[in-house]
C-alpha cells in the first residue's frame, strides 16, 4: 500500500488524471534522485525474454520474445514508461531463475532499470501457462506475481493483461490494453470495410465483406456485437453484427428514410441513432433489434453524430441550428437541449469521456481539422493535435486516459493513440490503407 | 475505339430505344481506379463500359446513368458523363442553398424533365472530403432535398424525384485542394427509369 502510494506519487503526481485519488502528492527524493517534471520522466523498466520452463518446442523462441514484445508494445504506447533495449541486457534469460533469489537485481539496476518483468511459460499441446511477475529493481521485491492459462494463440491476451496489472499497480485503475479498435479501412482499395484489431495490430478481424461503403462502428458495450451503417442493401441503414455467431440484424428505417449511423447506450439496451427522412436528419431512439422507441429531435436542419454520456442520462450531439455544425447536449429526461460550443465554425464527432467529466471533438481550423476536448459544462476547448494535418474522429479508451483518432499527418489516414491531454501521440498499426473512425472496446472479458 | 466495341454499342441502343445518342464511342467509363474482382454485375476485360446491366435492361439503367454506388462497384468513375442531359449542381462549403448557377441548371434540367414526361430521377447528393462522415451524408441529404424541392417548384412532379446521400464516400477526385473539392460539393441526377424519346 504505502509503496504503491509512493510509485503513484513519485512518477504521476504531474499528471492529475492519475492523482486525483485524493492522495496529497508528496515528494520523495531518496529513491533514485531524478526530477519528475511536467509530461513526466517516464518510468525505466525492463521486459525480460521469458524463460522457457519446459522443453524446448519449435515454438519456444517464438513465444520467449513474442510474449515480452507484446509486452513491451504496450508498456511503451501507454506514453508512461520507457522500456529499456533488450540488446542491453545482460543475463540470459534462459539461464536465469524468474523468481526472488534466483536472479540478480544488479544485472538490472546496472542498466538503469527501475521495474523489471520477468517470467517463464510451459506449452503442452495447444495451450500454454505463463507466470509474470513485476519486481521493484531498487527494493530488489516483487510487487506483483500472476500465473496464466490460455490456447497458445492467445499468447498476447496474457501479455495485454499482465501490462493492465502493472498499470493497475502504479496508478490504481487497470489498464486498457485488454481491449480492441474497430474502424473503417479501404485497405489501399476502394471500398470502406470494417475490421478488429488489437492496439498492436494483432488479431485483426474483417467484420465485412461487401465491396461497398462500411461505416462508424459502434462496439456493443458487453463487447460481443458491432453495430455499423452501411450501403449493402444499396439504402444506408444500420446493422448489427454478433462476433460469436456471425448472426447480423438489419435495422430498417420507418418511413423509407436511412440510418446515417448509430450508438449504443452505456447500458447496452437501446441504441441512438440518426435517421435521414426527406433531407431531414434528427436523432431516434431505438431497442436493439432497431424499433423506434422515440424520436429525440424534431429539427429541420442536420442533426447527427450523437454520443451518450456514461450515465446515460445525456447525449451529445452535431447540429446545424445556429448556422454551423456546433455541439449541443440533450437531456434525455427532460427533453431539451443546451449548446456546449462557441469556439470555432465547425465542430463535430463528439464522444463523452468514461469520466464523464470531459467532451473530445474534431474542429476546424482554418482548413484542416483537429482534436480538441471541452468540459462537459461548457468553457474553453483545449486542442490536443496540430492542424498542420487533418486529425479526426476521436474515440475514448474505456479508462478514459486515452483517446484513439485518425490522422493524415503521414499522408494516408492512420490510426493513432495519444493520452487523454494530448501527450505520446504514436501511430498504430493498421491496414495498409486508409483507416478512419476508430472506435474503442470496452475492457474484455477474459 | 474497336468495330466490336460500336457494334455493341449499335445494339445496345436499339434494345433499349429510347436512348438519345447518350452512347457516344466516348461516353464515359473508363475506370480510374484498377478493378477488382468481386464487384456485382458482369464486367469484361479492359473496362468495355457497355458490360452492364444496362445491356440487360432490368432497372432500365443505362451504363451513363449508372448510380455513383454501382459505379464504385465497378471500379469506375462516377463523374457525370459529358452526354448526360441532366447536369450537376454545385455547393459552396458547408452550404445546402442553391447559388444562381445551381438554379440555372436545375431550370435547364427541368426542361429535359418535362420533355421526357417518363423519366425518374435519383438525386444524389455529394460532398468534399473534409469534415466527418456522418455529418457529410447529413450535407450531401440535404443537397440532394434542395436540388428537388427547387425542380419541384419548376413543375416537377415529386414523385418522380427521389434522393439518396453519399456524402463523402464516393468523390470523383481525391485531390487535397480547392479545385477538386469543388467538383465533389455536387448533387448528380441519375436517371433511373423510363427515358423517353424528346
Amino acid at each position: 500500500m504505502i509503496l504503491k502510494f509512493v510509485f503513484m506519487v513519485f512518477f504521476f503526481f504531474t499528471h492529475p488524471w492519475v492523482a486525483a485519488t485524493g492522495e496529497i502528492p508528496v515528494q520523495r527524493a531518496a529513491v533514485t534522485g531524478e526530477i519528475v517534471g511536467s509530461g513526466g520522466q517516464k518510468f525505466p523498466i525492463a521486459v525480460s525474454p521469458l524463460k522457457n520452463l519446459a522443453s524446448p518446442t519449435t515454438d519456444s523462441a517464438r513465444l520467449s520474445t513474442g510474449i515480452a514484445d507484446a509486452m513491451v508494445h504496450d508498456l511503451e504506447l501507454s506514453g508512461w514508461f520507457r522500456v529499456l533495449d533488450r540488446s542491453a541486457y545482460i543475463e540470459n534469460a534462459q539461464n536465469s531463475g524468474i523468481t526472488l533469489g534466483t536472479f540478480d537485481f544488479k544485472d538490472w539496476s546496472t542498466i538503469g532499470a527501475e521495474g523489471l518483468v520477468k517470467g517463464g511459460f510451459s506449452v503442452q499441446g495447444d495451450d500454454i501457462t505463463v507466470e509474470l511477475r513485476l519486481f521493484d529493481v531498487y527494493q530488489n521485491k516483487e510487487r506483483i506475481g500472476k500465473r496464466y492459462s490460455g490456447r497458445v494463440r492467445d499468447f498476447r491476451r496474457i501479455a495485454h493483461k499482465f501490462v493492465d496489472e502493472i498499470i493497475n499497480q502504479f496508478t490504481g485503475i487497470p489498464g486498457i490494453f485488454n481491449t480492441r479498435i474497430a474502424y473503417v479501412s479501404n485497405s489501399g482499395g476502394r471500398f470502406k470495410e470494417i475490421y478488429l484489431s488489437h492496439l498492436d495490430g494483432n488479431e485483426k478481424f474483417q467484420v465485412t465483406d461487401n465491396h461497398t461503403i462500411n461505416l462508424s462502428p459502434d462496439w456493443s458495450p458487453d463487447g460481443r456485437s458491432i453495430l455499423y451503417s452501411s450501403f449493402k442493401d444499396r439504402s444506408q441503414t444500420l446493422y448489427l453484427f454478433e462476433l460469436s455467431s456471425g448472426k447480423e440484424t438489419k435495422f430498417t428505417p420507418r418511413g423509407g428514410g436511412r440510418y446515417l449511423g448509430g450508438k449504443f447506450s452505456p447500458d447496452g439496451q437501446t441504441i441512438v441513432a440518426t435517421l435521414e427522412s426527406g433531407g431531414n436528419t434528427n436523432l431516434y431512439l431505438l431497442d436493439r433489434s432497431g424499433n423506434v422507441i422515440r424520436r429525440l429531435t424534431e429539427e429541420r436542419g442536420i442533426e447527427v453524430s450523437p454520443a451518450w454520456s456514461p450515465d446515460g442520462k445525456q447525449i451529445v450531439y452535431v447540429s446545424d441550428r445556429s448556422g454551423s455544425p456546433q455541439l449541443y447536449i440533450l437531456d434525455l429526461q427532460g427533453g431539451k437541449s443546451r449548446r456546449l460550443t462557441y469556439s470555432g465554425s465547425y465542430n463535430t464527432s463528439p464522444e463523452w469521456s468514461p469520466k464523464g467529466d470531459r467532451i473530445v471533438y474534431t474542429g476546424r481550423v482554418g482548413n484542416r481539422f483537429a482534436i480538441f476536448t471541452i468540459s462537459a459544462d461548457g468553457g474553453e476547448p483545449r486542442k490536443l493535435t496540430s492542424e498542420s494535418s487533418d486529425s479526426e474522429d476521436p474515440t475514448w479508451s474505456p479508462d478514459g486516459r486515452f483517446i484513439a483518432f485518425s490522422s493524415n499527418r503521414a499522408g494516408r489516414y492512420h490510426l493513432y493513440v495519444m493520452q487523454a491531454g494530448g501527450d505520446n501521440q504514436r501511430r498504430l498499426t493498421g491496414s495498409g490503407g486508409d483507416d478512419t473512425k476508430p472506435n474503442w472496446s470496452p475492457r474484455l472479458a477474459d | 475505339m474497336n468495330t466490336e466495341f460500336r457494334m455493341a454499342c449499335y445494339i445496345f441502343m436499339a434494345s433499349i430505344a429510347l436512348m438519345v445518342g447518350a452512347c457516344a464511342p466516348t461516353a464515359t467509363g473508363k475506370p480510374d481506379i484498377a478493378s477488382s474482382t468481386g464487384a456485382s454485375g458482369a464486367r469484361s476485360p479492359g473496362g468495355d463500359q457497355l458490360a452492364g446491366e444496362g445491356q440487360r435492361g432490368k432497372t432500365g439503367e443505362s451504363d451513363a446513368d449508372a448510380s455513383s454506388l454501382k459505379r464504385l462497384q465497378e471500379g469506375k468513375s462516377s463523374a457525370t458523363a459529358a452526354s448526360s442531359p441532366l447536369k450537376d449542381v454545385f455547393f459552396e462549403f458547408d452550404r445546402y442553398d442553391l447559388t444562381s448557377d445551381g438554379r440555372a441548371t436545375l431550370r435547364a434540367n427541368a426542361d429535359w424533365l418535362k420533355s421526357n414526361s417518363s423519366a425518374r430521377v435519383e438525386i444524389e447528393g455529394h460532398c468534399d472530403e473534409r469534415g466527418t462522415n456522418e455529418y457529410n451524408l447529413a450535407l450531401g441529404a440535404k443537397r440532394a432535398q434542395a436540388a428537388r424541392e427547387f425542380l419541384s417548384t419548376l413543375g416537377i412532379g415529386a414523385d418522380r424525384l427521389s434522393t439518396i446521400s453519399y456524402g463523402e464516400e464516393i468523390p470523383v477526385c481525391k485531390e487535397l485542394n480547392e479545385s477538386c473539392w469543388k467538383q465533389n460539393r455536387r448533387a448528380r441526377f441519375v436517371i433511373i427509369q423510363g427515358r423517353s424519346t424528346s
